[in-house]
């Protein structure tokens, strides 16, 4: 009985972090559900879905379904606008004058204006809109900015912390420095100056402020690691073999560190989905021609004292269950990329 | 130990340096002109001109960058541009009512996240652990913004059980009336990221050796997790709460403004809202000030409890 | 080990947290505080600034002002329009001089609250003289002040402005150099000399701002005038904690005022003239006020009668109104009372009208026909019954004129010409050659890219103007971009003819038509003047008007400059809103100003029943 030498190659770090995930039903789950997420995300942007999610379909404040319809309309009183026509003011001249009478003379009478309807799934917003296609929508443009903020915040972080922890010395003293200075400044000056600078509103100007302000945590955490590492032998021998500094911190390095990084990504994904809440409270939130679940919240809080509330409850459960699945899912990484934890 | 002391506060110097240096030059360039606020419903340019000359803006920028260094030396601001109070005043007058809610709330959320992850860590991997982990998910998934306005809503509005808004003048009933629901908002919000963070703190304890051995030697559960772990974990506990506090003063401006409390936060917004320029170096410096302060002392902290530990 | 330093830790910052409760500021006047006596308490939704006249120019600011300071006329309580009074003076003033020249004759006996700094005084109490009120006029124009309503003086008195360029050139304002047109020949006589006539400066002296401030006061005190006023009003400042609370009580040294007011045929009027008739004012003898962001902490505190009167809780008003206007049966039936009023105000949407914004074309700006037409279609388009049904939730009227109802000059007839109508105004940019291109937006006539730009705050109620204004320009396929920027901001773009659409409020600062008027002419562009609006034919009309006092023929320039302003598109008039006051059942004698000043001296507290 001989046995046979297979060569098996022992797996990498992500292979075993794969299969490892496999048993973690929690961590399964949860990547399940980001994922459903995603999917909605990509159907927004590409139109399949909510794209006509401006259209006034319901009344104002349309109740959800399952609440039945309002009896009154829910505003308060309405002074009846007067019809009786202007007259004319001796000496004044209007140059439109003739041509709209001439128009007004060629339009037929006015289309009955089109049935609202009197309740929508998830109920409407003040002006009508469906709050199930504001949800969806909200969720691509909520997503959207998590992610690419979060992508923009780690790559600042990642490339500043690997300068300041592989070169030490002034370079890192500098590097702290302006560490020091963002952090110390209190965050609602620094959001005030960057949105400032980017003149236009926007989700572009909200990706960057939360790109700009939220990079010094990554930032301690890759220099805590390109300080450990750049003292290992590895990096000594690439030295040896005469690779270029850069090629050492990013080809060498850098997959040594990425199991932090990507737990950091994935952090602040959620971070930053929150903070857009409350950039939109402060009023640097995204832009009218949009919405996201931050403004959708900050619109709830007048209907609230109104007695609506069905686009707070929209937006939040929305908001909880992928900021849950992506935070338990983050969870499950960081067990699973950690060779300490058994 | 003296030698970084001394290291460290030298090491402040720069940084608010570069504090001053960039807020002076963020104010002044995207700051907002606060003479066309101040001048009124109907201003001509010479009145602009005129308030501009008044509040010292029309000086050339190295003058009002000299000028703003001196204040940071001798902490002295001057005057609110909007109300004409002594800055100095505002800050005495509102660090009271931001303390008066912000220690409770931080007293309790970290008491009751200590005994809730201690709880945790002790069962760590039962249902029971994976449960409240996943409750306190949850939790955290919930922006603070809802916690607000739906604690303020069925608490304060619905049920009446505590205010809704607003501030006393003595100590005592600021403390027991007016603070509750804002401590109660606080300690909600915090209660789910920091039973986590703690978890974790206490698992690190769990996992050394020491622990290992004092249960061999046949210690009792609830003294090993109660005295040995509880005591050596406090420390990285406490020092995240004091890392926290300098920015949580300024941060606090949204239960401050929900609220009605008249703290730093809300000054903060208000001072903002004006392009009131004194008010906002001075919170800046200060907050700039406090937490490095505070980082030093949470670092010395460390030193102190942990000769272990090697101060840079 | 650690837990003992964690406790001290506490220990010592919980001892910070009392002492800098303790550290608020002192208590202004030595009075015991709360005996018995009548209380009003209400609230104000912004923080007051201060309480120096020259120094501030907010609404709630002037009312505490109004209650401290004794200007020299005022306005009679219940008649309206509203008619001047005599207050500090014993008339009405002698105009001679063809409107050139004011001679007012004080009151004798009337004291200043007394105060430490007027040592050396028997009791420390000042009687007010003539001559206070030359000082109070003269520090509006020290640039010092630099005080928002310097404009009421400005260009205005003869020899004033003389002194105020000296000032600014030598940086101290001479108070004792004597003016030609401020003048107190004697003791209790004022004689003012106008620089040219003004049939209006009676509003300008009844002003809530322009009260008697003592010399000896403002010098003792300051940078500091703003939490010390001192006046002869009918109360002055017992405690202040600046943006939180503010308590005023009696002053106990007050002149003699009895109540007396001109209630006409109004029947409510009549009722509380009845009431009040030939009392000693004031009657309340202490006003509490909290400074309260939130609308719905205010309604509560109301509800659990923590407050007595409710001045403005504009969002809730669904809450306790009816649909017709009504108070809901569940709070009348306790008593409580609403007193509905249309604020003297105006809202409007304006067009920059110039046909360059900075050094690039305005697309809106222009008088040729097709930039009227393009203003006129965005005016027709605009949703007014959208903004008033579910921005305001139904609490304003729509405004056609710019003189609100209760100002002087105000046409309740009026009609404008310009009615809500997007399919016309699509047939009109169809007519005039904005074609739409492949995305369905317009484009201008010339073929050039069309996109207008629309201002706001960041604020949270201006994001819902946003989407109305976005809804509206949609429906004509007019592309529009929102800009957002901080208030201080905003002003300052809209002075240097920067902003190309925005909306504007303006409150009255006295009941005059003048007022609202003087926001269309050609020179007051940079001013006050948004749309940066020149028109030969509403300048020469208002030139003309300003000769004129309230009358059938300034009404018909009026309503001739109005119409100009409609046909030239430069604004579009939105609306004026309703201010919902809710009383207590024990509040007695309230009518909303006309001005904006305090009612509190005029008030009454009756007997509080169990609930």
């Amino acid at each position: 009985m001989s046995a046979v030498m297979t060569h098996e190659t022992s797996p990498g770090l992500w292979a075993l972090a794969w299969r490892r995930l496999r048993r973690d039903r929690v961590g399964m789950v949860s990547l399940v559900v980001v994922c459903a997420y995603l999917v909605v995300v990509a159907a927004a942007a590409l139109g399949w879905i909510a794209a006509d999610w401006p259209r006034e379909v319901g009344v104002n404040y349309a109740p959800p379904g399952f609440a039945g319809a309002d009896a009154p309309p829910p505003q308060g009183s309405l002074t009846p606008l007067p019809t009786a026509a202007a007259a004319d003011e001796p000496g004044i001249v209007d140059p439109l004058a003739d041509v709209l009478a001439e128009l007004r003379k060629g339009l037929a009478a006015a289309p009955d204006a089109q049935a609202r309807a009197a309740t929508l799934p998830l109920g409407g917003d003040k002006w009508g809109r469906d709050v199930l296609k504001k949800v969806v929508k909200g969720t691509e443009t909520s997503l959207v900015v998590g992610m690419v903020a979060a992508l923009l915040a780690v790559l600042i972080g990642t490339v500043l912390g690997a300068y300041a922890g592989y070169y030490g010395g002034r370079m890192d003293d500098f590097l702290n420095w302006i560490y020091s200075v963002f952090t110390s400044i209190p965050y609602l000056l620094l959001v005030l100056a960057i949105a400032a600078v980017l003149n236009q509103k926007g989700t572009l100007t909200v990706i960057l402020i939360l790109g700009l302000t939220g990079w010094t945590g990554i930032f301690r955490l890759v220099r805590a690691e390109y300080l450990k590492h750049r003292t290992r032998e590895y990096v000594l021998a690439a030295d040896a073999i005469g690779t270029s500094n850069a090629q050492r911190m990013f080809a060498h390095i850098f997959p040594n560190v990425s199991h932090v990084v990507l737990v950091q990504l994935s952090l602040h994904v959620v971070l930053f989905i929150k903070s857009e809440v409350i950039l939109s409270f402060l009023g640097f939130g995204v832009g009218v021609e949009t919405v996201s679940w931050g403004s959708m919240l900050n619109e709830s809080q007048s209907e609230l004292i109104l007695g609506k509330w069905w686009q707070l409850a929209a937006a939040t459960t929305a908001m909880a269950v992928l900021v849950t699945a992506f935070s338990l899912f983050t969870d499950a990484l960081r067990d699973v990329l950690d060779p300490r934890l058994k | 130990m003296t030698a970084y002391m001394i290291r460290r506060l030298l090491q402040f110097v720069p940084t608010l340096l570069g504090v001053v240096l960039l807020v002076f030059m963020l104010f002044n360039w995207i700051g907002g002109d606060p003479a066309y606020l101040l001048a009124g419903k109907m201003s001509n340019p010479e009145q602009i001109e005129n308030i501009r000359r008044q509040l010292g803006v029309d000086q050339p920028y190295y003058v009002q960058l000299w000028i703003f260094i001196t204040q940071v030396v001798t902490g002295d601001f001057g005057v609110s541009w909007a109300t004409n109070e002594k800055v100095s005043t505002i800050f005495a007058t509102r660090l009271g009512p931001s303390l008066t809610v912000l220690l409770p709330m931080l007293i309790v959320g970290t008491l009751l996240s200590m005994v809730m992850a201690l709880l945790v860590a002790y069962r760590r991997g039962s249902l029971t652990d994976r449960a409240i982990m996943i409750g306190c998910t949850v939790g955290q998934s919930i922006s603070i913004l809802v916690y607000i306005i739906v604690f303020q809503y069925v608490f304060a509005f619905q049920l009446g059980w505590f205010p809704v808004q607003g501030w006393g003048q003595d100590f005592v009933t600021n403390l027991i009336k007016f603070s509750a629901l804002p401590v109660l908002v606080g300690v909600a919000v915090s209660l789910a990221p920091d039973t986590r963070l703690y978890r974790t703190f206490f698992l690190d304890e769990i996992n050394q050796d020491y622990v290992r051995t004092a249960r061999a030697k046949g210690m009792s559960e609830s003294r090993v997790m109660g005295v040995h772990v509880l005591r050596n974990a406090a420390i990285p506990i406490v020092t995240h709460v004091m890392i926290q506090l300098p920015a949580l003063l300024a941060g606090a401006f949204l239960i401050e403004r929900f609220f009605s409390i008249p703290g730093i936060g809300r000054e903060v917004l208000l001072a903002v809202e004006r392009s009131d320029f004194p008010v906002i170096k001075a919170v800046t410096v200060y907050v700039a000030l406090a937490t490095l302060i505070f980082n030093l002392l949470a670092d010395i902290l460390y030193k102190a409890v942990d000769p272990r530990v090697q101060l840079k | 080990m650690t837990l003992v330093r964690v406790f001290t830790a506490i220990l010592l910052a919980a001892t910070l947290a009392a002492c800098g409760e303790r550290a608020s500021p002192p208590v202004v006047s030595d009075g015991a505080d709360s005996k018995a006596g009548k209380v009003l308490r209400l609230t104000f939704q912004v923080a007051e600034t201060g309480f120096d006249p020259v120094k501030v120019s907010d609404y709630y600011s002037g009312l505490v002002i109004s209650a401290i300071f004794d200007s020299l006329l005022t306005y009679d309580y219940l008649a309206r329009p509203a008619k001047l009074k005599p207050n500090i003076a014993t008339a009405l003033p002698r105009i001679t001089d063809d409107g050139k020249t004011y001679t007012l004759t004080l009151q004798q006996g009337v004291y200043f609250t007394p105060d430490p700094a007027f040592k050396g005084l028997p009791h420390n109490r000042r009687e007010l003289i003539a001559a206070d009120y030359v000082y109070s006029i003269k520090r509006f124009l020290d640039p010092k002040n630099r005080s928002p309503y310097a404009f009421l003086f400005e260009g205005k008195i003869v020899g004033l402005d003389k002194l105020a360029e000296a000032a600014k050139k030598s940086g101290r304002f001479d108070y004792d150099a004597v003016v030609a047109g401020l003048e107190a020949p004697d003791r209790y006589t004022l004689r003012i000399r106008l620089t040219e006539a003004d049939f209006n400066f009676s509003h300008v002296l009844a002003f809530s701002l322009v009260g008697a401030v003592a010399r000896e006061a403002i010098e003792a005190y300051g940078d500091d005038t703003n939490a010390h006023p001192v006046g002869t009003g009918p109360y002055r400042l017992q405690r202040y904690m600046p943006s939180s609370k503010i308590v005023l009580e009696k002053n106990p040294g007050v002149r003699d005022m009895f109540w007396h007011a001109e209630p006409g045929d109004n029947a409510a009027d009549l009722q509380i003239a009845t009431r009040m008739e030939g009392k000693k004012l004031p009657q309340i003898d202490r006003v509490e006020i909290s400074v309260m962001d939130e609308a719905q902490s205010r309604w509560l505190a109301f509800q659990r009668r923590e407050t007595d009167i409710e001045y403005q809780l504009e969002e809730l008003a669904p809450k306790f109104m009816t649909m017709d206007g009504k108070l809901k049966p569940e709070y009348a039936g306790q008593g409580i009372r609403m007193e509905r009023s249309v604020d003297a105000e105006i809202i409007y949407l304006f067009f920059n009208t110039q046909e360059k914004i900075g050094d690039k074309p305005n697309p809106l700006g222009g008088f040729t026909p097709e930039k009227i037409a393009l203003r006129r279609a965005v005016a027709m388009a605009y949703n007014i019954e959208d903004q008033i049904k579910i921005i305001r939730k139904g609490q304003a009227i729509r405004a056609y004129y710019p003189i609100p109802p209760g100002v002087a000059g105000h046409e309740p007839q009026y009609r404008n010409s310009i009615a809500y109508d997007p399919r016309l105004a699509n047939a009109l940019l169809d007519k005039f050659g904005y074609r739409r291109s492949a995305d369905g937006y317009r484009q201008q006539p010339d073929g050039k890219y069309l996109i207008l730009k629309y201002y706001s705050s960041p604020s949270e109620r201006d994001r819902q103007f946003d989407e109305l204004m976005k809804r509206s320009l949609d429906a004509i396929g007019v592309r529009v971009e929102i800009h957002k920027d901080r208030f201080a901001e905003l002003i300052k773009l809209a002075n240097q003819c920067r902003l190309m659409m925005k909306h504007a409020t303006w409150i009255a600062d006295y009941p005059d038509g003048d007022n609202f008027m003087q926001l269309l002419y050609g020179p007051n562009t940079g001013q006050t003047n948004s749309a940066c609006y020149r028109s030969s034919a509403f300048d020469a009309r208002y030139e003309k008007s300003r000769r004129m006092p309230d009358s059938a023929q300034r009404n018909q320039l009026y309503r001739e400059m109005t119409r100009q302003m409609e046909v030239d598109t430069a604004w579009l008039l939105t609306d004026s809103r309703y201010r919902n006051v809710l009383l207590q059942p024990y509040v007695i004698g309230y009518k909303k100003s006309a001005v904006n000043a305090a009612e509190w001296m005029y008030m009454d507290i009756g007997a509080k029943e169990p609930r």
